[in-house]
């Protein structure tokens, strides 16, 4: 609690309290980091299932930059969204329910990174994913979209 | 005013606003539809842009009803959460450039669909896209991420 008490008093936490539309524009910024994230695995995922099949599954599991591109945009904008209300963010059931969510879907795609590596990606070049990376595939859309609902009832919880 | 204040008085309108479950069950709804949206067409869109060019062009299509799918969630949930306070929503001018934004990016991707999709269907080998062609793709990310931008914004401009 006195770390989020330090965290909310900040010099930057101060800053997007008091000059105008910095929170919105952090927000609406995690938006655009959602698009590109949630928007590329949900292809990724969804390719790997099966859909979309004409699409090459090498070219899309290569939309990976996109992901790391949303990842990086919403850690960015995440954190300073924390820091401007810490201790009521820190404190929130969904908050930590988003971030327990967070870490399930860094673990498996962790899982499904190493079950493409160990197979020398020869399932990618022929375009048949073991039932296993089906399943990471499954369980990634699964976190996500918690991560998103998590996230979205933080404001009513 | 009349047909407003009517709509956020209907049973939707009132269950909507006024349940625990309802504006936040559709604003993640919303978010959902969104990225799928996004994903999918703004992915269409960057191809014939030229990125990604081991995608193959015409096979893109496949993305369509997923692009279609995040549309009709958006619709449904974004009607209905305009349903719980349409006089307010209406009032806003964000919420009408989102409006119009929603409709540019509707006429690029039937353009779009038409000039990229339409012929292939029809067997014709396609051409590499012509420059008026990565406009209308230019032009539709532009819109639609202009309209997210827009739709973030009507909590907190006018």
């Amino acid at each position: 609690m006195e770390f989020l008490v330090w965290l909310e008093n900040t010099a930057i936490a101060n800053a997007i309290r008091t000059i105008p539309w910095l929170y919105p524009t952090f927000e609406t910024g995690h938006y655009i980091g959602l698009s590109l994230l949630v928007g590329g695995i949900m292809l990724i995922d969804l390719r790997v299932l099966g859909f979309a099949r004409p699409l090459p599954l090498k070219s899309m599991i290569g939309l990976l930059p996109f992901v790391w591109a949303g990842f990086l945009i919403n850690v960015l904008t995440g954190s300073l969204l924390f820091i401007y209300g810490a201790t009521t963010f820190g404190t929130n059931g969904a908050f930590l329910l988003k971030m327990a969510f967070m870490v399930l879907a860094g673990l498996n795609a962790l899982a499904f990174d190493v079950s493409v590596r160990r197979s020398g990606g020869s399932w990618v070049a022929a375009d048949r994913p073991p039932s296993l990376v089906k399943g990471f595939a499954t369980l990634s859309l699964v976190f996500w979209l918690c991560v998103v609902t998590t996230g979205r009832w933080m404001a009513y919880l | 005013m009349g047909f407003l204040e009517w709509l956020q008085g209907t049973w939707v309108g009132v269950l909507v606003a006024e349940s625990l479950w309802g504006y936040p069950l559709f604003e993640t709804i919303h978010s959902i539809g969104m990225a799928m949206m996004i994903g999918s067409l703004g992915l269409i869109n960057l191809r014939v842009l030229g990125v990604k060019p081991d995608l193959p062009l015409l096979d893109t299509r496949a993305l369509l009803p997923l692009a279609w799918l995040g549309f009709t969630l958006n619709a449904l949930s974004g009607s209905l959460l305009f349903t719980s306070d349409a006089v307010y929503f209406w009032g806003k001018y964000t919420f009408r450039i989102k409006m119009i934004l929603i409709i540019l990016g509707g006429i690029n991707a039937a353009l779009l669909g038409r000039r990229v999709f339409r012929e292939a269907a029809a067997g014709v080998p396609a051409p590499p896209p012509a420059a008026s062609t990565k406009w209308i793709a230019f032009s539709s990310l532009v819109f639609w991420f202009g309209a997210v931008i827009a739709g973030r914004l009507i909590a907190y401009a006018p």
